[in-house]
């Protein structure tokens, strides 16, 4: 299959286009990487189910048409989400940073990219286009323990025109701090929208962070997020993705286990309907021992659709005392519902404790049998038993401030996804 | 109340029921009895319209109208209850939620506004404390890791906030200890009024003394081969099923 070309001479022009500043020498850079490197294909093991055509086709269009536009109002919508989930917010909005409704306190620092001069990281080809196309970036330090969840969210239109945008974050915690972090992602507008969002995460010593990460983007826009996240020495990350919305989605979560006594437990509940694309490729590096992972991703598919969920974990040599679980579960409720799971384990150390397990299966007749004859009808039985399957993921999201938003947000999607009836 | 005429019933293209016929009116406890593999579940189901048992002869006429063109749902909604032999576990979805959805679709069908949080709870507890159900239950996944004399008693629960007009009970008796059966007849006495019919499916003699019912019925091969009294039930303890299969046959 032929994939469509990333077009550089529009992304340079673009490129040379945005403002002169700190940036500028990082975002030459991405562009020398991404024209060496190029963008993922199918033919890349990682990406075989995944095409980014349209996410290249859009990327086109938008630098066509000389690129950035999108500076439609979205206060409304960011006004939603602000109050359905009680947090400290910073806002990109269509890649623009805007903090004004953070308020800054004692126990977290906000800085851009373009005010310091650390390094800019881009070390795989989505980051090169994020890096090239990034207008800002956010560092943030957790330095003490904040009172109120921090918000990051991410939020685009796109009315008229193709649009893309970026966002690169960096968030460091510092040691013996908890932190709470809510990570949103929405999208609005008719138009094509392609969005490349970048997190990183550094947990220090003896740190604790919750991490709840919300994708509500429009069915139809394109997302790649990856969050890369390094755990300190006995510090613990209990982490809740959620993926409600989006058309073509890719996320990456990438979990670097080179501390000891560090535990990150992750999860993921993914309600994928008609037109749309949801691959969660997960990755633990085991590199020192003792440390655990745990990961659970459940999903719920129902209507031409296809979901990917591939669970990598790697045990290196010398990781001895490595506790690493993987499980990802699915319920298919359409015949034209299509799901690859695949677990990944390599396994270089000798005392380790692994374990995966995959499922895939479809309503139980019976409970549903069952449902009906307490006087239930079969829609609601089918919420019901759909809704059963998700709960205990709903439950385990880490950030309290985010469980009704998420409860809500769940709930309302099963009752779409289940009244396309089954086929 | 419930008319059962020369009902014909298959699973997976076998024929099960054989040409049943019951009568069953306002007031009256049947028991059926009958051994295994005889078609006793299988009536229940019918009865409850799991529709991988196909109808294929027969009629089942119930509170004077066709019973069989009617959905589960709307079977149950009309005060029909069936207490499953083997009561089905549904992790995630909560005891207390499905009891309240429940009477409130039977409310709905009826009528009447949705039960109040306060009300149901109150009633709940009630019904639990006379069927010697811990209130704890409540929160928990529906029969989930209940031990096989819970779930039986969570049917009866069941039962007993429904207030069915007929209640179909499916071997509710085995499993359970005594102060367990106890319990159970004391709750399905409880339902017995002129307005409601009760129709228990028992190995057990046992059970027939705590629930005394007005007529005993032995299904044998998909049919009913002798129906009687209680007594019946005492003479089938003491001769066995062979006894009155060569009665039907000779
Ligand atoms: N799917 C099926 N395909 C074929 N035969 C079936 C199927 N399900 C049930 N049967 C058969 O139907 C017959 C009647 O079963 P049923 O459960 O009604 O018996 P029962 O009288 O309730 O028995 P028990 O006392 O053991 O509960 C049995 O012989 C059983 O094996
Ligand atoms: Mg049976």
């Amino acid at each position: 299959m032929k994939q469509t070309a990333l077009s550089l001479p529009a992304l340079r022009g673009v490129v040379e286009s945005m403002s002169d500043d700190g940036l500028r020498p990082a975002r030459e850079a991405a562009l020398r990487s991404l024209d060496t490197r190029g963008l993922p294909t199918l033919r890349d093991e990682d990406w075989k189910y995944t095409d980014l055509s349209s996410a290249i086709a859009i990327s086109n269009q938008w630098l066509k048409n000389g690129a950035p536009a999108a500076s439609d109002d979205l206060q409304g919508s960011i006004d939603e989400i602000t109050a359905a989930v009680a947090a400290n917010w910073l806002i990109v909005a269509n890649g623009v940073i805007d903090d004004t409704r953070f308020t800054p306190g004692d126990a977290i620092d906000v800085e851009r990219f373009s005010a310091t001069t650390a390094p800019i990281v881009a070390d795989r080809a989505l980051a090169d286009l994020n890096v090239a196309l990034l207008q800002d970036g956010l560092r943030i330090r957790v330095h003490a323990t904040p009172e109120r969840p921090l918000g990051i969210l991410v939020i685009d239109s796109a009315n008229d025109a193709a649009a893309v945008s970026q966002a690169n974050i960096e968030i460091c915690v510092s040691d013996n701090c908890s932190a709470e972090i809510v990570e949103y992602h929405a999208s609005v507008g008719e138009g094509d929208h392609y969005a490349n969002t970048i997190v990183s995460l550094d947990t220090g010593y003896r740190s604790q962070v919750g991490y709840t990460r919300i994708q509500n983007r429009r069915i139809g826009h394109v997302f790649t997020g990856r969050i890369s996240a390094a755990l300190g020495t006995d510090s613990t990350l209990d982490m809740a993705n959620y993926d409600i919305g989006g058309g073509l989605v890719r996320n990456d979560v990438d979990i670097n286990l080179a501390a000891t006594g560090a535990a990150a437990n992750f999860n993921g509940l993914y309600l994928v309907g008609d037109n749309q694309h949801i691959d969660n490729h997960t990755s633990v590096e085991h590199r020192v021992g003792p440390a655990v992972s745990s990961q659970e991703y459940r999903g719920i598919l129902n209507g031409s659709c296809r979901a990917v969920w591939n669970g990598k974990a790697i045990v290196f040599e010398g990781a001895d005392g490595t506790d690493a679980t993987q499980a990802n579960h699915n319920l298919l409720l359409s015949e034209r519902s299509e799901i690859d799971a695949k677990p990944e384990l390599e396994i270089y150390a000798e005392d380790v404790k692994c374990a995966h397990g995959t499922t895939v299966g479809q309503l139980d007749e019976t409970a549903l049998f069952y449902l009906q004859s307490r006087g239930i009808d079969k829609m609601q039985g089918r919420q019901m038993l759909t809704h059963a399957f998700a709960v205990d993921l709903v439950s385990r999201t880490p950030v309290d401030a985010t469980r009704d938003a998420v409860n809500a947000l769940v709930s309302a999607r099963l009752e779409e996804l289940i009244r396309v009836q089954a086929q | 109340m419930l008319e059962i005429e020369n009902l014909h019933s298959q699973i997976g293209g076998t024929d099960i029921l054989r040409g049943l016929s019951l009568n069953v009116n306002a007031g009256e406890v049947h028991a059926i009895m009958g051994p295994n593999g005889s078609g006793k579940s299988t009536l229940a189901q019918v009865i409850a319209g799991h529709e991988e048992y196909v109808v294929t002869d027969g009629s089942v006429t119930y509170k004077g109208a066709d019973l069989l063109s009617l959905d589960p749902e709307e079977r149950a909604r009309d005060g029909i209850f069936l207490g499953f032999q083997y009561p089905v576990e549904i992790p995630g979805v909560n005891n207390a939620y499905l009891l309240k959805a429940a009477m409130n679709a039977k409310r709905k069908h009826l009528g009447l506004e949705e039960i109040d949080a306060f009300e149901f709870l109150k009633l709940a507890k009630e019904r639990m404390a006379m069927l010697g159900m811990d209130p704890k239950f409540l929160n928990r996944g529906v029969n989930e890791g209940f031990s096989g004399g819970e779930k039986k008693r969570n049917e009866i629960l069941q039962m007993a906030m429904l207030e069915p007009s007929l209640a179909i009970l499916d071997e509710t008796d085995s499993g359970l200890d005594i102060d367990a059966l106890k319990a159970v007849a004391e709750g399905v006495n409880s339902l017995r009024t002129p307005e409601r019919a009760i129709v228990l499916v028992t190995h057990y003699q046992r059970l027939l003394d705590y629930i005394e019912p007005d007529f005993v019925h032995v299904l044998s091969e998909g049919r009913i081969v002798r129906s009687g009294d209680k007594s019946l039930a005492l003479e089938l303890e003491d001769k066995g099923y062979d006894w009155v299969r060569e009665a039907a046959n000779g």
